[in-house]
């Protein structure tokens, strides 16, 4: 133990090390604020709250959870292994295609669904007077409800369980299926009892991410009209403008983040399977015509219903209004975005290459287990993020009034500053996971040549390490932006008083209900979500994930 | 003059239960090449990285050219050594040329001092007109005298190689042991390299120190090494041998297999001891000599500029083979033959 302490107290003589702590402190502090709220006193409003209205926040949020696991369990699991294992025409094709409804956030995808199947809406209007279907305000079904959102954000998510997923396919040897077809296995029994148990871990982790979508969901289940934690907290600080009733919601929510990572963490145990040897791709079978349509069929509903037809309504209505909406105040909006996304990028790629090599510089467990706590805020959801730097800044705005003296006030809240604070903390972990693999593929033999020949470990760090990792430098920063581009609950909470991003704006025309108007800002972000669907598809092809 | 000093290092790491090095004590001289050899394991990769300031020692001290590096409390940072390194992998910077490689460490001097220190460096490694190429577009051989290159660039007083002939083919290994070892005697550098193979070793170190589980064997020349070896595993580490067991008498041994003749082997006061015999120690005798090993041989294997006979001793009390290297001759399996040992062939070992 002692020796132990020698060892930390030698390496904290670094100052490397010691900005790391700092670092990571700063990062962790909206963290251990909530985390605090455990233990705080919630006062008269929150004994309403969590007498009448919790209860509703429980079952909602857990029976979300139930559907879109499940549902993203079907079309993911299902469209990944017949692209695996089936041979056919347009088979490429559905291969990227499959994940392009990730790069429709939920909220926008559910307003443009409410729009297409309104009772206005062109293709309503159409099957009405031509077929005469009449199935009152929503074409089909109230899409406006619980079960309406649980298929929302299932097309928009069941790409993570997809992309896991087949992966895992991938990487399965091609002797099993032959041992299994020589046991007597037909194929649906081979998928059934040796292919999907093996997969489980993987269809785990993808289907765990997709959830903590949802949790961190604000814009579709407001829209939607679900009440859940997210909700609950926009109300308790926006309505009440009581905080401590959203730090206790946000610590509820972080119970059920908690348990999500736990029940992963869990089922995944100590399962670590062999591939088995031999293990070279899977020769994928070729289907017949008919079978072929059914697989096309099959594929093409996710396809269609998570991506092309919403983003047709989008582009169809953006014509519709695209002299009125692209005015100076829309460049206006689109530079705001662009230039916030951007300093945020810029920002968390700093801090993510600094931290990544301090890492590899001195890859003691403590350092290791800091830079791990740095990254934690991709769990929490994007409002209780914003919860816990409101309260940090509204101390921090106090202390510093009380020593500055009467009539100064240095506002902390409201500003840029805190916004990207904020989508430091939130996406830390993004631009960290980027720049850590960046550096796992670059010998530490470099760093160290470098230093035996006497550069320090800046120039090391700016001469060798950098140039060697500016490609995932650079993915990690586009995808900070393009997560930060489309953020909404966080942006809410913490922006600057009407200030505007591309997200809120198409959140907000959405919201009341003019729809056509909202497209303009939908397209720009689905555009730029292509950028991510490119470079994963990319990876995907070089086995990367 | 002393260029590096080593004085009782040790480290173990963090979850481990033994010590990786133990009680290291070394002194390198100017100009000379030394090895740290052992098997994988045996800590000498440790040793190297203490030395390079890529790990903290958790005891003891290190100097370079009398200035104190590291002791308990006090480390200096790799890049203010003044050690250069050349990496098992090259470790070149792979978006640099050649040029900029070597010029790396270089970066005190100004622009024409440097391009001149480059081209002398180059052609000292045989490198001129590599400058531009990147070390993608250069053989194994040639990454690794880039690697050279740059290393000596800085002039620095000690330069490390780890486990330099690995990558490289059997077939040209001499060339470049003999290569390396030339252009680190005209650099007049002194140089500490890791290995585990022993012909490395007795092919270019001036002295090796033997290593196993972190604890030094022996530090020695080369051939001594080989023929005065001070216990069983360097003995064995360096060829094929035979242990016997041995009482010192006057004028040689007693020897299980027979009698030694040796002189001064009576000034040794222990009863009994182990002798290492190499094999090409031995030889066929008349029956008639004083020689006192009888046996019969039971197999041979020819191996070019030797034959091995594998030999039953008859004049043994107990059953015991040995192993003869012998020029290739008529010894044929089933022949007896009597043995003499060739007095300087004979070490006798520690424990």
């Amino acid at each position: 133990m002692l020796k132990r302490l020698r060892i930390i107290s030698s390496d904290l003589r670094s100052s490397w090390v010691l900005l790391l702590l700092v670092a990571t402190l700063i990062i962790s502090i909206p963290l251990l604020i909530i985390l605090g709220g455990f233990f705080s006193e919630g006062g008269e409003i929150w004994n309403h709250i969590l007498k009448n209205l919790v209860p509703a926040y429980v079952i909602n949020t857990f029976l979300l959870m139930l559907g879109v696991a499940a549902l993203t369990f079907i079309l993911g699991v299902s469209t990944s292994w017949v692209v695996t294992m089936y041979r056919f025409p347009a088979r490429r094709f559905f291969e990227w295609a499959l994940i392009l409804p990730i790069a429709l956030p939920a909220y926008i995808s559910g307003f443009t669904w409410a729009g297409i199947l309104d009772y206005t809406s062109p293709v309503y209007v159409f099957l009405r007077n031509n077929f005469g279907i009449d199935t009152g305000q929503y074409l089909f079904f109230d899409v406006l409800s619980l079960p309406g959102a649980i298929i929302i954000f299932s097309l928009a998510l069941y790409p993570y369980v997809y992309l896991i997923t087949r992966a895992y396919f991938l990487k399965q040897s091609k002797v099993l299926f032959e041992v299994t077809a020589s046991l007597g296995l037909g194929p649906w029994q081979s998928f059934r009892r040796v292919a999907l148990p093996m997969a489980r871990p993987a269809i785990v982790a993808g289907i765990s991410l997709a959830l903590m979508e949802v949790l961190n969901d604000y814009g579709l289940v407001r829209y939607f009209g679900v009440d859940t934690f997210t909700t609950g907290i926009f109300n308790a600080w926006f309505a009440f403008g009581n905080l401590n009733a959203a730090i206790k919601l946000s610590v509820y929510l972080m119970v059920f983040v908690l348990a999500l990572i736990l029940l992963e963490r869990y089922q995944r145990g100590n399962m670590r399977f062999d591939m088995g040897i031999g293990s070279g791709q899977i020769n994928a079978k070729s289907l017949s015509s008919r079978q072929s349509v059914s697989a096309i069929i099959i594929l093409s509903i996710p396809f269609l219903l998570g991506f092309l037809l919403p983003f047709i309504m989008m582009l169809y209505w953006a014509t519709l209004v695209f002299d009125d909406v692209l005015t100076t105040a829309f460049w206006n909006l689109l530079r705001n975005s662009f230039v916030l996304a951007s300093l945020a990028a810029v920002t968390v790629v700093v801090f993510a290459v600094f931290i990544a090599y301090t890492v590899r510089t001195y890859p003691q467990r403590f350092v290791i287990m800091a830079a791990r706590f740095s990254t934690l805020g991709y769990a929490l959801p994007g409002a209780v993020v914003a919860i816990g730097i409101l309260v940090a800044f509204l101390w921090l705005e106090g202390q510093m009034a009380a020593l500055s003296g009467p009539g100064i006030r240095i506002a902390l809240l409201g500003t840029w500053f805190a916004l990207i604070y904020a989508y430091l903390v939130r996406f830390m972990a993004i631009g960290y996971n980027s720049i850590e693999s960046g550096n796992e593929r670059v010998s530490v033999n470099l760093d160290q040549a470098s230093r035996s020949l006497g550069a320090s470990k800046l120039k090391t760090l700016l001469s060798v390490n950098l140039p060697l990792i500016k490609g995932s430098v650079l993915a990690a920063a586009l995808l900070v932006f393009i997560d930060v581009l489309k953020e909404l609950p966080l942006t809410l909470i913490l922006r600057p008083f009407s200030f505007d991003t591309l997200a809120i704006k198409a959140f907000e025309y959405a919201s009341d209900e003019r729809l056509a108007e909202a497209a303009p800002a939908a397209v720009i972000i689905v555009l730029t979500g292509f950028i991510p669907v490119y470079l994963l598809n990319k990876m995907m092809g070089r086995g990367n994930i | 003059m002393i260029v590096l000093q080593a004085n009782n290092l040790s480290k173990r790491y963090p979850g481990s239960q033994i010590k990786a090095v133990t009680d290291f004590f070394l002194e390198v001289r100017k100009g000379e090449i030394l090895a740290l050899l052992g098997e994988s394991g045996c800590g000498k990769t440790t040793v190297l990285r203490m030395i390079s300031g890529f790990e903290i020692p958790d005891t003891g001290e290190l100097h370079i050219d009398g200035k104190l590096i590291s002791a308990n409390g006090f480390f200096t940072e790799p890049e203010k050594r003044g050690v250069g390194i050349v990496f098992q992998d090259y470790a070149l910077f792979p978006h640099k040329t050649v040029a900029e490689n070597v010029g790396f460490g270089l970066f005190r001097l100004d622009k024409t001092q440097k391009q001149g220190r480059i081209s002398e460096v180059l052609e000292l490694t045989g490198l001129t007109g590599f400058e531009k190429r990147y070390p993608h577009q250069l053989s194994g051989g040639q990454r690794q005298r880039v690697a050279l290159a740059r290393a000596l660039a800085p002039n620095p007083g000690l330069i490390l190689f780890d486990e330099p002939f690995s990558n490289i083919d059997t077939v040209l290994k001499n060339q470049i042991r003999e290569d390396i070892r030339e252009i680190i005697n005209k650099s007049g550098t002194t140089a500490i390299f890791v290995t585990h193979d022993t012909k490395d070793v007795l092919a270019i170190a001036d002295r090796a120190v033997v290593m196993k589980d972190g604890k030094t064997l022996q530090i020695d020349t080369p051939g001594n090494l080989y023929s005065k070896p001070a216990n069983r595993y360097v003995a064995a580490f360096f060829g094929k041998t035979n242990f016997i067991t041995a009482k010192p008498v006057k004028n040689g041994f007693e020897a299980t297999i027979g009698f030694i003749a040796a002189e001064n082997a009576a000034c040794l006061d222990k009863p009994v001891l182990t002798l290492s015999i190499r094999p090409e120690s031995f030889q066929i005798v008349e029956p008639n000599n004083s020689a006192a090993i009888k046996g019969r041989i039971l197999s041979q294997k020819f191996f070019g500029e030797y034959t091995e006979l594998i030999v039953e001793v008859l004049s043994s009390e107990k059953p015991e083979n040995i192993t003869v290297h012998l020029k290739p001759g008529h010894q044929h399996p089933g022949a007896e033959c009597w043995f003499e040992v060739d007095e300087v062939g004979i070490s006798i070992l520690g424990i």
